[in-house]
């Protein structure tokens, strides 16, 4: 404790005429268990009221105050400032439109991504309300979920190379998202189906491996595991009638 | 100014919002969603627990039926409940779980054989049956005669969202997110849409729909300690209130969580005590027992709450910087239990206390929670006041939860009730016809920009909105919060209008171009501290103990004088809300009795006048 | 991901070409990596002696695999160098933007793939030119070798390409096999130390065999 922390802060309101990026300078004492989420809320209500940036929970649960800190994409509300130097960088995240100094529009990009994944379940059943629930395995429930904890932070899109670079690569959080649906069995789209979505430069085969969304993902979703599975088994479909039989698993 | 036109507007994209836009949809009608963030970020997803729904498969809920569901949620209301809401509610709720489990919720599902579970801290075995293996499985949660609380892991919410908000978007519903509902337009008897503010840009939009729902979550922001996130503050309430005729039902029956992190105030949920976890005090004994020796921890929340700060008046909290708190202790559920069934919990306790639940303690105090009032509705989902204009979930006073929620009640409500009042829109839109009038569209925009420009140019006056804000923490805490008495609630109320007074005083320091942050709390303060004005007059007027709303100074609960409702308007230019009361049910399927835990006398209906 | 693009591009493509090319880059990846195997094993047995080196040369000769093989390396080198260059960023504003990334972030695998990239170009001219230089004048000796490092800028010029080469066969391993999915991500950090070291002994034992034609004999 006793620490004063100097914020480095990028500063832009695209709205006003007048204004230009650059950093702005604010110092704070740091307080016990100081968390970005409290030292951004002091500056805008004692510093400079007209500060932008995003909280939603404040729990590290809904993904909206994802910024770069000290230039790695994270978090917010989930950063201690103990954790941290004295000089603390915050820069809003790239790839999304920027509404104003470190908020950003991720709504949008992560809307036409459910358009273009199609997220959601494709099923030709129709709901029977007077039907039992159809029957599903424990493990495999929890599997999904394991995918599902994703909170659309988009973190893992920042910090990826490919994605920065260009425009239309989907990112991890999208292949994420339809292996989370490959797994599910009620989703009952085919490989085929599967494969004209993702089994393109812009999805799966546009991935470097550069794994930065999987050390920056602070849900820890093990998105490397996730990619690499895809990557298989989505090569494996392109591959499958030019393959001898014993090589035919599921991968 | 733009203008866009739409069949159903939702004011609101979480849970509630959205399963009523996905009705519409389904039914051919458009749809946009306004939302303050993007849709998935919206409160709904920070739920942990889970939702109540009478399924009966687990070992532990067998016997389970809608009627054991029904009484334990009018028994948690403290028979403040519309039992009218409270049947239909219990009725659709094993639909509606079975529905989201259609559209891809991976709900957790029966394992059968011989299973660990916990109570009161200790492990038992229980066999779930063959025969239901993979059906959707229950936990405890405070308050049920029976393991009725489905769940995914300990992200229910968000995994209920994620899905909703998937099959929205395949059903082609709209959401305009980063946009706030700043006013209604209506002309007195009409609902004709609303007054936005984009908080992209900052420009003020008018959104024209034939129906108009109110499904903005609760106003837990109104209090400095609240387990809701930081855009919980009542933005829909407020708008219906500034109608003037669209009333707020019971705005005094705000529940607390017994279990808050201290200091963060993060909500750590009920699950661990369902799941086994204890409350310990600064001598790290095991309390609850003494005052609940049948529930212990697992009494209503109300209950829990109540307990915790009657023993931390007693002087056995645990003393902090940040002021008294106790521990909750989940040490003895193991590693693996904790790290898979409990993650969420112990990701809050690592990254925002630096606790690891498997070895230490975690601080935890009551805190506030949820919002049992709301703009109230008939059973149909249409708001008192303005037709076209309906509510649902946390939003809405629909009312099934009286003067307290049962955990896992009111995730549920929202997906059961968008599902109700999602079918009434529909047959309202497809019933009525509407005629935009101009007049109102343009002088409601007008008034809007005023409102703003003055701001701006600090035409009222030069009242910081964020010290306004603070004053108003300070004095409803100390008001309106656990434990509520007269003498308090007197002292608050006139406090809080002289605030309000300031509220209407203050003026930007920043310019306020674009999507300025100051203006947006600026444009909010007056209604918030309208809303802290309705719950600290309508406690002070209440003078009963019902629920989560306690008078130390009038313990009883009274059916005989407050088997009612408040109904909170506010005249334009007012400075106190107009009260007025109705009965708490028009039909009675379970007559007021005692709840089996809490204690407290009870005034009974037919008691002679005093 | 821009919006126009989802407007534009309907998301079918009936085309299995990203597939095709993904496992050509990753099998001509893999062919080469096994191939600076086999060439550092035959190169670097000049360590134990010139017998050895012009042995194991002199078998390749009368079995016709250097000079078939030759020019199939040469040309996996070519086909990888077309494949693997879509990924490359050629625009100066790509390559900023990648640049600053990976300063920003500190992040050592994206560090790794810029190296990959530089490297590459590199390998390109500089292999090339070597292979020219070799295929040409076959077949391999060990004096001849030796000569040729002796003779003027030939010793500079592995010792630049030596460490290119390493690092990009090494890096491009750890790559194939996150990529694909062979180690997950709690062997991922170990494998990537594995791979370093391994990296490190290569260019190690190719820096002695230079040293080793340098003071060889050349008759
Ligand atoms: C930490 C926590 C845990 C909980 N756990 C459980 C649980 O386990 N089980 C359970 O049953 N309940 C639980 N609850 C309660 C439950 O989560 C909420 O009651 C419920 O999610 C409310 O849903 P909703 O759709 O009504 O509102 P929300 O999900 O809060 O959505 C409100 C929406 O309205 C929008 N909005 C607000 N104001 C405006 C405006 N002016 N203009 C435009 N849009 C606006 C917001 O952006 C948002 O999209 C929990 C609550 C908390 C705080
Ligand atoms: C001795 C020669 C070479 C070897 C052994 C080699 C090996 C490899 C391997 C194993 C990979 C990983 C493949 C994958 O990720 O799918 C790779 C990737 C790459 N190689 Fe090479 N390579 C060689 C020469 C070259 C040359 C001449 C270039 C010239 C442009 C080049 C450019 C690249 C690039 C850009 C990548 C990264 C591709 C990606 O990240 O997707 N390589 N190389
Ligand atoms: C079929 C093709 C190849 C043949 C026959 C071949 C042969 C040789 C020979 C004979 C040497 C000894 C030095 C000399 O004579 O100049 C050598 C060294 C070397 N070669 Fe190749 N080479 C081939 C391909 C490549 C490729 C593709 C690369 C990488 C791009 C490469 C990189 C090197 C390096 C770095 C050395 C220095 C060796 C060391 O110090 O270990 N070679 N090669
Ligand atoms: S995958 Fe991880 S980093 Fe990416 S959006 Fe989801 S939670 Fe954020
Ligand atoms: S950082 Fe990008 S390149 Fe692939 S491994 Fe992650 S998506
Ligand atoms: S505010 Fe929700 S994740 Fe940080």
């Amino acid at each position: 404790m006793g620490r004063t922390l100097t914020f480095n802060i990028f500063r832009y309101n695209p709205a006003d005429p007048a204004s230009s990026p650059h950093m702005d300078r604010f110092t704070l004492d740091e307080t016990e268990r100081m968390t970005l989420f409290i030292a951004l809320n002091r500056i805008r209500e004692e510093l400079d009221p007209s500060l932008m940036f995003d909280f939603c929970c404040r729990a590290g649960i809904c993904g909206a105050c994802a910024m770069v800190i000290n230039g790695r994409p994270g978090l917010a509300c989930h950063t201690k400032t103990k954790d941290l130097p004295d000089e603390i960088t915050l820069m809003p995240l790239p790839v999304f439109k920027l509404v104003g100094d470190l908020s950003v529009d991720t709504g949008t990009w992560f809307r036409g991504m459910y358009q273009k994944v199609e997220s959601w379940v494709h099923t030709d059943k129709l709901f029977d309300p007077k039907a039992q629930e159809e029957r599903m395995d424990n493990a495999l429930a929890e599997q999904i979920y394991e995918l599902d904890r994703c909170i659309e932070c988009g973190c893992c899109v920042a910090a990826c190379g490919t994605a920065i670079m260009r425009e239309d690569f989907l990112g991890a959080v999208a292949l994420n998202r339809l292996a989370r649906f490959i797994l599910d069995p009620r989703d009952q789209r085919t490989e085929k189906e599967y494969f004209e979505v993702v089994g393109t430069d812009e999805g799966i085969f546009g991935c470097m491996g550069l794994l930065a969304c999987e050390d920056v993902c602070p849900k820890e979703i093990p998105l490397q595991e996730q990619l690499g599975k895809l990557r298989r088994k989505m090569a494996f479909a392109a591959v499958k009638n030019i393959l001898p039989k014993f090589l035919k698993k599921d991968f | 100014m733009q203008i866009f036109q739409t069949d159903l507007l939702c004011i609101g994209a979480g849970l509630a919002g959205e399963r009523v836009a996905i009705e519409a949809a389904d039914n051919g009608f458009s749809v946009i969603c306004l939302s303050l963030v993007p849709a998935r970020r919206s409160h709904s997803s920070a739920a942990q627990g889970g939702m109540q729904a009478a399924l009966g498969n687990s070992a532990m809920g067998e016997g389970d039926s809608p009627d054991v569901h029904f009484a334990d949620t009018v028994k948690g209301s403290d028979w403040g409940a519309d039992q009218e809401c409270a049947r239909i509610f219990v009725d659709t709720a094993p639909i509606a779980m079975r529905q989201m489990a259609f559209w891809g919720v991976p709900w957790n599902r029966v394992v059968p054989g011989e299973q660990t579970y916990y109570k009161g801290g200790k492990p038992f075995t229980a066999y779930e049956k063959p025969e239901n293996e993979g059906l959707i499985h229950s936990r405890s949660f405070g308050g049920t005669a029976k393991w009725r609380t489905c769940y995914t892991s300990d992200g229910t919410g968000h995994a209920v969202l994620y899905t909703l908000d998937t099959r929205a978007a395949q059903m082609g519903v709209e959401v305009h997110d980063k946009a706030e509902a700043i006013a209604l337009i209506h002309d007195g008897d009409n609902c004709m849409g609303a007054i936005v503010r984009c908080l992209k840009t900052g420009e003020l939009k008018a959104y024209l729909s034939r129906a108009t729902l109110i499904a903005s979550g609760g106003y837990g922001r109104i209090y400095r300690e609240s387990t809701n996130a930081v855009i919980c503050d009542g933005g829909g309430h407020i708008i219906a209130l500034n109608t003037g005729v669209v009333p707020i039902g019971n705005p005094e029956a705000i529940q607390f969580h017994p279990t808050g992190i201290v200091p963060t105030d993060i909500l750590v949920t009920e699950g661990c005590r369902g799941d086994g976890g204890t409350l310990l005090d600064v001598n790290q004994y095991r309390f609850m027992p003494d005052y609940e020796p049948e529930k212990a921890e697992l009494a209503s929340r109300d209950v829990v709450s109540r307990r915790m700060t009657e023993h931390m008046r007693k002087g056995l909290g645990v003393k902090s910087p940040y002021g008294d708190h106790l521990w909750l202790d989940i040490r003895h559920l193991g590693e693996k239990h904790i790290s898979t069934k409990l993650r969420e919990v112990q990701e809050i306790c690592e990254s925002f206390l630096g606790v690891d639940p498997v070895h230490q303690l975690i601080p935890v105090r009551p805190t506030q929670h949820y919002s049992m009032g709301g703009v109230r509705t008939d059973k149909d989902g249409a708001a008192y006041g303005l037709k076209g204009l309906f509510s649902a979930g946390e939003a809405s006073c629909w009312d099934m939860h009286g003067f307290n929620r049962l955990g896992g009640n009111s995730l549920a409500e929202t997906v059961v009730a968008g599902m109700i009042v999602g079918g009434k829109v529909v047959e309202f839109l497809k019933g009525t016809d509407t005629t935009f009038s101009t007049a109102a569209i343009r002088d409601a925009m007008h008034r809007q920009e005023a409102r703003i420009a003055d701001l701006v140019s600090c035409a009222n006056g030069g009242e910081n909105p964020y010290t306004v804000r603070n004053a108003m923490f300070d004095s409803i805490m100390k008001g309106a919060g656990i434990f509520r008495n007269g003498k308090d609630l007197e002292k608050c109320v006139s406090e809080l209008q002289e605030i309000l007074g300031r509220a209407r005083k203050v003026g930007l320091r920043s310019g306020g171009k674009g999507a300025n942050p100051e203006l947006t709390m600026a444009l909010k303060i007056e209604g918030m501290v309208k809303l802290a004005l309705c719950v600290a007059y309508g406690a002070l007027q209440r003078t009963e103990s019902r629920g989560a709303h306690t008078r130390e100074d009038f313990p009883e609960r009274n059916d005989r004088d407050w088997l009612t409702r408040t109904l909170a308007t506010w005249a334009p230019g007012a400075d106190l809300p107009t009260l007025n009361y109705e009965p708490a049910t028009q039909v009675f399927e379970m007559p007021p009795g005692d709840r089996g835990y809490g204690g407290g006398k009870i005034i009974p209906m037919d008691a002679p006048k005093a | 991901m821009s919006i126009p693009s989802i407007a534009t591009h309907k998301p079918v493509v009936s085309c299995k070409c990203a597939a095709y090319l993904d496992w050509l880059q990753m099998l001509s990846g893999a062919c080469l990596v096994l191939f600076m195997w086999a060439h550092l094993f035959l190169v670097s047995s000049v360590i134990i002696g010139p017998g050895v080196m012009n042995a194991i040369a002199h078998f390749f000769e009368i079995t016709g695999m250097a000079q078939v093989g030759g020019p199939v390396i040469f040309a996996i080198f070519l086909t990888h160098f077309v494949l693997a260059a879509r990924k490359i960023p050629f625009t100066s504003k790509e390559q900023g933007l990648m640049l600053q990334n990976a300063k920003r972030m500190h992040h050592s695998d994206t560090w790794m793939w810029v190296i990959q990239a530089v490297t590459a170009m590199i390998i390109l001219i500089m292999g090339a030119i070597h292979m020219w230089v070799v295929l040409t004048d076959l077949p391999i000796t060990a004096q001849k070798s030796a000569a040729r490092i002796q003779n003027g800028w030939w010793m500079l010029f592995y010792l630049v390409l030596l460490p290119m080469v390493e690092l990009h066969v090494g890096i491009g391993f750890y790559r194939i096999m996150v990529k694909w999915g062979v180690i997950d991500s709690k062997g991922r950090f170990g494998f990537k130390k594995k791979e370093n070291l391994l990296t490190a002994i290569m260019i190690g034992i190719g820096v002695v065999t230079l040293l080793r034609f340098m003071f060889l004999a050349t008759k």
